[in-house]
């Protein structure tokens, strides 16, 4: 990728979030715009990633269950892994006590997230982070030709 | 602050103690190493990228 074309596509991605922070969850631009985005990076993934992953589905499935041995040669690594899933698993284990309860001393994330979202400075910031988080999940981290 | 709002507190300074670990020790693996990891095949990909494609359309296009 040129330079060029790095830093348009970084100036298109900064102006798309700044238009979409202005519009309103509900309005039918928001949705349009959303899912485009969505198709993009799917077909995007697909078309720049052919042939190009580091591994297969099936090494990656496997790759996580030797544990004994993975412990015994990087024990600190193994328990920062224990550690950053059982964050995972408090993040999203307290996110549905909240939502089964209904409560309003029992907010969800989503309606925290809600209170950043609701100012446009916000919602663009928060667009910007999403479409980040987006392209190097669709484009990253790709074998070379 | 509501008592939900104080377990929310809790597991978000959590988190952010576990990311700067992580920024500060090459040993510890950090947020970027976790989003790698997933990238590393169809699947892992697939899996995350649908669960980007969740959270970005309830964030933005349904949360009330």
């Amino acid at each position: 990728m040129s330079r060029a074309f790095g830093v348009a596509l970084v100036a298109a991605g900064a102006a798309f979030s700044w238009w979409e922070g202005g519009l309103h969850q509900y309005s039918s631009a928001a949705h349009w715009s959303i899912a485009a985005v969505i198709a993009l990076v799917l077909s995007a993934a697909v078309a720049f990633g052919w042939g190009r992953q580091a591994a297969t589905a099936g090494a990656w499935v496997r790759g996580p269950l030797p544990v004994r041995r993975h412990l015994a040669e990087r024990r600190r690594a193994s328990v920062a892994v224990v550690i950053w899933i059982v964050l995972a698993l408090a993040v999203v284990g307290w996110d549905l006590n909240s939502f089964v309860h209904q409560s309003h001393d029992l907010p969800t994330l989503s309606s925290i997230v809600g209170h950043v979202t609701s100012s446009r400075a916000g919602r663009a910031g928060t667009v910007a982070v999403w479409l980040v988080v987006g392209a190097a999940l669709g484009l990253g981290w790709r074998r070379r030709r | 602050m509501t008592p939900g709002g104080d377990v929310w507190i809790g597991i978000g300074a959590a988190l952010a103690i576990w990311v700067v670990a992580s920024a500060l020790r090459r040993d510890i693996p950090g947020p970027i190493a976790i989003l790698r990891w997933f990238a590393q095949s169809w699947l892992g990909r697939t899996l995350a990228l649908c669960a980007w494609a969740g959270a970005g359309w309830h964030l933005f296009c349904q949360r009330p």
